[in-house]
């Protein structure tokens, strides 16, 4: 992000005065000003590269990829929870869950049947989940608490705390291979995010979830769906975490009882990072997939530098402490602005 | 509540008034200016006050009636100039200074802890001071007289103080938060639209309260826009425009024609009664028949296309549960609701608005429209899934509609505004846009003027009358009498949950309607 960047942005941004509208891409200039999970992005990356001569390499890359898929794809379920006014701190457990089961039932023979599996798990369990917020008017953190606790205990009575090895041959292929240079995961969290925005942004039901998100008395009012589109969202989450269960076993080679565990966590902080208001009706996806890289970067950069677990987890803390502080300084500016 | 009480409500004579300013300064604003990030709010302002005296602040939306009133309650810090308070050395610049100096502030939202008691509400200004307010401290003060006597002093007599605050009415929570003049020492009293959200029958209990307080020597700053209790209340009446002070006029020697043409700065348009307009013969749009939902029992009543009705009451007569039961709002005990001559079950909204029936909000911040989403997308936020393809928005499609909407409707802001930033006369614009984008036969509105200023208001009788000509029914709930015989052609009297009279607007007055909402004793 240099000067010259900044300043074709706004060259842009005058070009097209008060051309956009509602949906669209902002302007670069604007664009720019709530980009700054982009700008710690940025600098975090200059300073890996310059501390750590092994970041840079096409294989560290490839690997931070690997890693930080599955957890992107969560977050982007997080963040459409979030941005209803809820939040799912379900998400690890289900994973897991739908991991082990996908790679466990049938004995773990087709790949094709395991996706189903996945599949399925995820959006029962986030159907559940749903129906108990919408119908029953529960709170999503509770709710989610105790699928959390259910769904982490069946993990454990199914495997018996024994990782689970799929039988059919092809099951790796998916997780491990590369398409033009970039893992085939790698490319599915980008096509799932993309799909993402072009459904809140675009879609009547996206702008329904940010209005409820919003107001939801005056989603209510206006005559949105409200608990129907609720239980859309909550299974839409689950299907994704289903899908990042299935992807997760496919990437080990195996299903551990562990698989998915403190996600929520992670996930929960990448959407914060991004900017999404935790109260819901406001934030961008892409913010969302920003926040998970910079977790990705610095939880990597971290065991290239040989920094102890321990001190790892103090350092994504912190990491957290501080980008939340610079998204409020960022926000006050942007409205001193007129 | 008496007939003779209502016909005081008009200017007092100067007998038990006094020439303006006749006690001594109690507070002077000296070249006041407060300045906003790219709004200059309030210019150069020099106004002073005197004890005993009821000052009104008028002023259409966004004259800086509300920021003046900030100033003075030392919320917020003048820009340039200074208010200082008879007595106090230092100029106002923060609330603990306005503590000390006595001034206090009534907000046009209650201040009111739901979880706290009503008696605890009552002394909620003590904790400033770290000061216990609960129930068992008060009466080891001998504190409990003190909070019954506040609480009759604004009519909330039979309220038991060891009751939750929760459980009252909007109406009562205002007159809660009056309650604590009572309790709290004080010199300044300003009443910032603290009668907006309130019936007629609260404001005489207002008017009461003011009345004391100035035989105790309060000066009393009552910023409104309503004409009629500003002239009820005050002595002196300074209007503001576009953050000027333009006049300080003597109540007694003005009327409130002089006063509006001052607040919108040229000569307001009379308006012209709805056109006579009746489909006769016709099946009534809508019909209801027996109906009883919230305070209601037993409501009975048909509006036929391009006919406005108004639906007329106190607090509690159960006006607006019968405007949410016939929209799909809320769902009525008993009754039928009748939709062109049909009879429908409407068990939400959206159930309402596929039978073409549209409700606009009374509590425009919550349910009105979304906060966080612009105009353009509020306005289409009921036609939304008309405005696409297999659940894809068509932009298109979706900024032809809202530009137009705009343009018809003459909103301020563009599509990009937040809904949010707009003056309240603005956003129930947007609200109204927004339903009648929907084209629905018939039309709901509560309060559909509600805490909004002369030039909007005037707008939406407009807007009202124009459906009224387009064939559509509109049902009106109002509690201002006024509004009711200005806005409609008809005019249904609920009280006590029961249609009790019905005018025709034409050959009925303002008094005939509160006589009719006030029950027998009015006979």
């Amino acid at each position: 992000m240099t000067a010259t960047d900044r300043a074709a942005a706004d060259a842009v941004a005058e070009e097209q005065p008060a051309k956009r509208f509602s949906g669209a891409l902002p302007s670069g200039a604007q664009w720019l000003r709530h980009q700054y999970p982009l700008l710690i992005l940025v600098a975090l990356l200059i300073f890996a590269s310059l501390t750590s001569d092994a970041f840079l390499t096409g294989r560290n890359l490839e690997n931070l990829v690997l890693q930080t898929s599955v957890a992107g794809i969560v977050a982007l379920a997080q963040f459409i929870v979030v941005i209803s006014g809820g939040i799912d701190i379900s998400v690890g457990s289900v994973l897991g869950l739908s991991c082990v089961l996908s790679a466990g039932l049938f004995s773990g023979t087709s790949v094709l049947l395991a996706v189903v599996v996945a599949l399925a798990v995820g959006a029962l369990l986030g159907t559940t989940n749903g129906l108990l917020i919408a119908f029953r008017g529960l709170e999503p953190f509770i709710v989610t608490l105790g699928m959390l606790a259910l769904g982490r205990g069946l993990v454990y009575a199914y495997t018996e705390g024994v990782p689970v090895r799929p039988a059919a041959p092809g099951f790796t292929a998916v997780g491990t291979a590369t398409f033009a240079g970039v893992p085939v995961i790698g490319w599915i969290w980008i096509l799932l995010a993309v799909g993402m925005a072009f459904l809140l942004r675009r879609t009547v039901f996206g702008r329904r979830v940010l209005a409820i998100g919003s107001r939801r008395e005056a989603a209510q009012a206006a005559g949105i769906p409200v608990r129907t589109t609720l239980v859309v969202v909550y299974c839409l989450a689950g299907l994704l975490v289903g899908l990042g269960g299935f992807l997760l076993a496919s990437r080990v080679g195996a299903a551990t009882p562990t698989a998915g565990m403190n996600f929520e966590l992670d996930a929960i902080a990448a959407v914060v990072i991004g900017g999404t208001r935790l109260r819901g009706g406001q934030g961008r996806v892409f913010g969302a997939v920003v926040g998970t890289v910079i977790f990705g970067v610095i939880t990597n950069l971290l065991v290239l530098l040989n920094v102890s677990t321990f001190l790892q987890d103090a350092f994504r803390g912190a990491l957290i402490l501080i980008a939340v502080t610079l998204a409020t300084l960022g926000r006050k500016k942007a409205r001193e602005t007129p | 509540m008496s007939s003779p009480e209502i016909e005081e409500v008009q200017p007092v004579d100067d007998v038990d008034r006094g020439s303006p300013g006749p006690g001594t300064v109690a507070f002077s604003a000296r070249g006041v200016a407060k300045s906003y990030p790219g709004v200059q709010a309030l210019t150069g302002l020099d106004l002073d006050g005197y004890a005993g005296e009821v000052l009104a602040i008028c002023g259409a939306n966004g004259a800086g009636k509300s920021t003046f009133a900030r100033l003075l309650a030392g919320q917020e810090a003048p820009s340039a100039g200074e208010i200082r308070i008879a007595g106090h050395p230092e100029p106002l610049r923060d609330p603990a200074g306005a503590e000390r100096a006595g001034v206090l502030l009534m907000h046009q939202e209650p201040l009111v802890i739901d979880d706290f008691t009503v008696g605890e509400n009552v002394w909620l200004y003590r904790l400033r001071a770290g000061r216990d307010i609960r129930a068992w401290s008060r009466a080891g003060r001998g504190d409990d007289e003190r909070t019954r006597r506040a609480l009759r002093e604004v009519g909330l007599g039979h309220v038991p103080p060891e009751g939750p605050a929760a459980d009252l009415a909007p109406g009562q929570r205002q007159m809660l938060a009056l309650s604590r003049a009572g309790v709290t020492r004080h010199g300044v009293l300003i009443l910032d639209e603290t009668t907006a959200s309130t019936s007629e029958e609260h404001f005489l209990r207002v008017r009461e309260m003011v009345r004391a307080e100035q035989a105790a020597g309060t000066a009393v700053v009552f910023v409104s826009h309503r004409m009629p209790e500003v002239f009820a209340l005050s002595d002196r009446i300074a209007v503001l425009r576009g953050g000027r002070l333009v006049a300080t006029l003597d109540t007694a020697r003005t009327t409130p024609d002089e006063v509006t043409t001052l607040m919108i700065g040229d000569a307001v348009r009379a308006l012209q009664r709805p056109p006579a307009h009746r489909a006769a013969g016709r099946v009534p749009a809508l019909a209801v028949r027996g109906l009883a939902a919230g305070s209601a029992t037993d409501v009975s009543f048909e509006v036929a296309a391009g006919e406005v009705v108004g639906l007329y009451g106190l607090v509690g007569s159960g006006r607006s549960s019968v405007a949410r039961a016939v929209s799909g709002q809320a769902q009525p005990r008993a009754g039928v609701v009748e939709v062109n001559g049909a009879a429908v079950r409407m068990p939400s909204p959206r159930a309402a608005l596929r039978r073409s029936v549209a409700y606009l909000t009374e509590d425009r911040r919550r349910e009105g429209f979304v906060a966080d989403f612009t105009n353009a997308e509020n306005l289409s936020l009921v036609t939304l899934s008309r405005l696409a393809t297999a659940g894809v928005v068509r932009r298109a499609a979706e900024r032809a509609q809202v530009d137009e909407l705009i343009s018809r409707f003459q909103i301020s802001g563009g599509p990009r505004t937040p809904t949010r930033t707009l003056s309240g006369g603005n956003q129930q614009k947007v609200c109204l846009a927004t339903w009648l984008a929907a084209e629905p036969e018939v039309i709901v509105l509560d309060e559909p003027t509600k805490g909004i200023d002369v030039g909007a208001r005037l707008n939406i009788y407009q807007i009202v009358h124009g459906l009224s000509q387009r064939d559509k029914a509109v049902l009106v709930v109002t509690s201002e009498a006024e509004e009711a015989l200005l806005l409609c052609h008809r005019v249904l009297v609920l009280r006590d949950g029961q249609l009790v009279a019905e005018f025709d607007s034409t050959h009925a007055s303002t008094e005939d309607l509160m006589r009719a909402a006030l029950a027998e004793e009015a006979a």
